[in-house]
This record gives structure tokens, C-alpha cells and sequence, in this order.
């Protein structure tokens, strides 16, 4: 009930942040561009549209996430109002709990308008709804979930600026970790390969959230990928809130 | 350590071990990909898809948009240098995007005349893509229309019949093809069938005409060759086509598919159909 009572004021209070309507006008701008984009094509215009709306989607999500989010904590330290809050009958690990439930509502309800923008844009080409581009988007929502948790995480002890670096570096090397593959396979057997494998493993790999390509061509996905990546992207925010609740835990506000 | 520190250590820990275990399970799982394509250069070396971050899709929409820009302008004059490079790097980006191909390939033909550049990208599209007919079938129809290599369109097309859902059309520009080549005996089997299995009256139309056309060729290569031997033996041509059969060069004087007699041109030893397979 209190994490619910935190993460509806956290939601009250990011809906009230002007840059969220800056990133929603500007994702709202790009998800439409894709419509003149698809002018200067030859060929299947509703694809770009497809791609550059989804792209928008993402990266305007991502946006969001990282900018509110590394500031959700700080701003509470910074303005002393962590004081009064600690001072009431709640528990921290609540305090930051319901500070990413908030955010993730807040993201939830963006994504929804985003996706109605462009899933309405998709209707007046084709005149079908198509649903499995919701797929998409679906896991672009739990990828944000993991970028969410990672703004709160360096959100307990850095500043906005430092910790929207530090969250755009993990979205960097959750895109790019896939690369240690090749880097695995020519490495010789032996301690040098079996600590990249721990590292790869470790790394963030947001990859297994990106269903653009397969939805826009129509390509099978795997039945078993949705709840493994589902999971993935679940126990990799869990692992970070710990660390944050830990790192939360252990400062002195007193 | 506090109750609390441990629990939420406990927790990190237990979470890191699950989604690390998730992460190599998810590595097993295959997901459609295309040989070859993780790894790609541009002519600075360095690698495009790793700096894409997951949106490698709109990237190559992005560069197939400046692409169609860039073949549009016809005052650079070695744009297509590059053809080649600039579509193999959009198939790598998005594998299964065929319009990129198709106008590459389009490009190479019409404005670079480089049939060869265009068999490339359209292989090179029917590689990544091969459930798709229509790239067969466009190199069919540029090794018939511009390098008038017929053999080479038979090949294309025949890829392209094996392809499940490819269109009827297919079967006819076959028979064509084979026709066009001079192998008349399967040309007549080609059309034969298409006219037979077909219920559309008027593409039973179109393979009778045909049928007409490869009868008529297959009568003139026939009735040519007797007339050239009688004129070796005569030195002359004879007065009529009824005289091959009376010296013994034929057996009987072959008709024209609907009953007609063909029109003999005895001074240069031809004949040719009674009418055109187009207005009968």
C-alpha cells in the first residue's frame, strides 16, 4: 500500500515534468516523420514507417526513462525532502520501489499514447490494425523496465547528469554485448575465454528485447523466447533494485 | 551486516545467478538470422552494426531512402561505382528488405547496363531471402530481355517455379524461353501443358497461339531443310511443296495448326504461317 502511495505520487510528479511532453512531442514528431520518409521511398512505404515509428518509440522511451529516472532519487536528496520521508513510517526498499512503479506506470501510459499515434498512423495505410507489432512494443516496454531500474540505481548515489551517462553507457553496451560473441569464439580455451563467457553473461544484453526486425518482416519468433526474455529482463531489474536498495539501505539520513 | 543488507545481497545474488542462467538459455534459443550478416564494414572499416545500438532496420531504410536520392541525380557521373557496396550494406542491415534488391538491381540494368552487377544483388537477395520467387524471376526476365540469353532465363525461371506460391506466368515465360532457345520439342510439351492444366480460357488463349508459333517453327526448320537438300540435288527450288514429297524429301507436307496450308516462297526456299499466332 505505501510503495502504491509512492509510486502514484512519483507518477503525479513526473507527469508534471515538462521534459516528458518535450520527449512525447518529439517522439509524437519522429513517429510522424516516418510518414514523409516513406515518401522518398520506391517500394513497401508502410516497412519505414514500421521501422522509424518503432525506432522512435524506443529511443524516445529510453529517453524518458533515463532523464526522469536519474532524477527521481537524487532530486529527494538534493531538496532534503528524503528527511521528512524517513522521518514517517516507511521502509526505504519501499521508498524506492514505488519510485520505479511510478516511473514504469509513467513510461507505461507514454508508450500507450506513442503506440496509438502510430499504430493509428500504420490504420490510415493499410486499414488493419496490426497487432503484432504490439509485440514489439510490448518488449520494448520491458526493456525500458531495465533502463528504469538502472536510472534509480545510479540515482541513489550520483547526480542526474553523471547518472544519465552512466545509464546511457548500459544501454550502449546492452546493444553492442552481443558483439563479444565473435570475441569468445577466436579467444583460445582456458581462463582468458571462460572470464569473457562470466562477462558476457553478466553484461547486459538488450538485444533479447528487440523484436523490430521479426515483427515489421513478419518473420516466426520463437514460442519459448517471450517468457525466457520476459524473465531475463524481470530478474535483471530485480538484481539492480537490490543493488540500489542495498546502496539506498546504507546511506545516512539521519 | 544488518538483517536487511543480507536480504537485499541475498537478493542481488540470487537474481544475478537466474538472469545470467536466462542469458545463456536465451543464447540457445535460434532466432532467425542471416549467415554472414553480423558482421559488416564500411569503407572507413569500421562496423556498422555495432554502432546502429538494435536499429539496424531503420538505419538501412534510412540509407535506401539516400540511395534512391543519390541514383536520382544524373549529374554525378560515377555514382555507380559504388552500387554494389552501398545495397550489399542494406542487405546486411535488414536481410529480408527486398525492395532494396529489386530497384539495386533495377539500377544496374537500366542506368548502369551492368547485367552482371544485377544477377549479383538479386543473388545475392534470393540467397538471404529464399522463399522469395520474384528474384529468379526478375533475373529471368533480365537474362531473356537484355542479354537475350535464354538459357540463362530458363535457369532463373526454373529456380523460380520451385518456389511455392510462385505466379502461373512463370510456367509461360519457361516455355517461352525454351522456345526462343530453339529446343521446340519441350517448348510444344511446355505450352501443351500449360494449355491443358490451365481452366482461365483466355490463358488457354495465349497457349495455343503459342502452340501455333512452335508448331510453325518446328514445320519450317522440317520443311527448310528438305527444300535446301532438294536444291542440292536439282539446283533449283522446287515449283511446289507437294514436289518434295513426290522426289522422297518428306513424307507429307505439313499444315499449319489449324488446318492451313503455309505460304511457300520459292524463290528464297521459305515458308512461313498463313497468318500471325496473334490475329487468328
Amino acid at each position: 500500500m505505501k510503495i502504491l502511495t509512492v509510486a502514484l505520487n512519483t507518477f503525479r510528479e513526473a507527469i508534471r515534468d515538462r521534459i516528458l511532453y518535450l520527449l512525447l512531442f518529439f517522439a509524437a514528431i519522429g513517429i510522424a516523420f516516418s510518414r514523409f520518409l516513406a515518401l522518398l521511398t520506391v517500394g513497401d512505404r508502410v516497412k519505414i514507417i514500421k521501422d522509424v515509428g518503432l525506432a522512435s518509440i524506443s529511443l524516445f522511451g529510453m529517453l524518458m526513462a533515463i532523464l526522469i529516472g536519474t532524477g527521481l532519487v537524487y532530486k529527494e536528496i538534493d531538496k532534503k525532502t528524503i528527511f521528512t520521508l524517513m522521518a514517517k513510517p516507511i521502509h526505504r526498499y519501499q521508498f524506492l520501489l514505488g519510485k520505479y512503479l511510478g516511473l514504469v506506470f509513467t513510461l507505461a501510459v507514454m508508450i500507450g499514447l506513442m503506440s496509438f499515434i502510430f499504430l493509428a498512423l500504420i490504420f490510415a495505410h493499410t486499414l488493419t490494425i496490426e497487432w503484432k507489432l504490439l509485440i514489439a512494443i510490448l518488449f520494448i516496454f520491458i526493456e525500458l523496465c531495465v533502463i528504469t531500474a538502472v536510472a534509480i540505481l545510479f540515482s541513489c548515489f550520483s547526480t542526474p547528469i553523471l547518472s544519465s551517462l552512466y545509464s546511457l553507457a548500459f544501454y550502449l553496451i546492452g546493444h553492442l554485448s552481443w558483439g563479444m560473441e565473435t570475441l569468445i569464439a577466436k579467444t583460445k580455451p582456458g581462463w582468458g575465454k571462460t572470464l569473457l563467457k562470466i562477462i558476457y553473461t553478466f553484461l547486459p544484453d538488450l538485444e533479447n528485447f528487440n523484436f523490430k526486425t521479426e515483427v515489421v518482416h513478419n518473420l516466426p519468433i520463437p514460442g519459448n523466447i517471450y517468457w525466457h526474455s520476459f524473465l531475463y529482463g524481470f530478474f535483471y531489474s530485480l538484481f539492480l533494485l537490490a543493488l540500489a536498495m542495498l546502496i539506498f539501505h546504507r546511506k545516512d539520513f539521519v | 551486516m544488518s538483517r536487511k543488507s543480507s536480504i537485499y545481497t541475498a537478493m542481488a545474488l540470487v537474481s544475478l545467478v537466474i538472469f545470467m542462467g536466462l542469458k545463456l538459455k536465451l543464447d540457445q534459443i535460434p532466432r532467425q538470422k542471416v549467415p554472414g550478416s553480423s558482421i559488416i564494414y564500411l569503407p572507413s572499416g569500421k562496423y556498422l552494426k555495432y554502432a546502429t545500438f538494435g536499429y539496424s532496420s531503420m538505419l538501412a531504410d534510412l540509407i535506401y531512402i539516400w540511395a534512391i536520392q543519390y541514383y536520382c541525380n544524373y549529374n554525378i557521373p560515377d555514382r555507380f561505382q559504388y552500387l554494389e557496396h552501398i545495397f550489399s550494406i542494406i542487405s546486411v542491415l535488414d536481410p529480408h528488405y527486398l525492395d532494396p534488391y529489386e530497384l539495386g538491381s533495377m539500377i544496374a540494368i537500366y542506368e548502369a547496363h551492368d547485367a552482371q552487377l544485377a544477377f549479383r544483388l538479386l543473388e545475392m537477395g534470393f540467397e538471404k531471402n529464399p522463399q522469395e520467387w520474384i528474384f529468379p524471376y526478375i533475373a529471368g526476365h533480365y537474362a531473356q530481355m537484355f542479354l537475350k540469353d535464354y538459357q540463362l532465363a530458363r535457369k532463373y525461371y526454373k529456380q523460380a517455379l520451385t518456389i511455392k506460391g510462385s505466379p502461373p506466368i512463370l510456367k509461360r515465360l519457361y516455355a517461352h524461353a525454351t522456345y526462343r532457345l530453339g529446343d521446340y520439342q519441350t517448348a510444344w510439351q511446355n505450352w501443351l501443358q500449360i494449355y491443358q492444366e490451365s481452366q482461365d480460357e483466355r490463358i488457354k488463349k495465349i497457349a495455343l497461339n503459342h502452340l501455333y508459333l512452335v508448331k510453325s517453327a518446328m514445320d519450317k526448320e522440317k520443311v527448310e531443310t528438305a527444300l535446301r537438300r532438294f536444291r542440292e540435288k536439282f539446283g533449283y527450288f522446287p515449283q511446289q511443296l507437294e514436289d518434295l514429297v513426290h522426289q522422297g524429301f518428306l513424307k507429307e507436307i505439313p499444315k499449319d495448326l489449324d488446318g492451313r496450308d503455309y505460304v511457300y516462297h520459292k524463290e528464297e526456299g521459305t515458308i512461313s504461317a498463313p497468318r500471325s499466332p496473334w490475329k487468328r
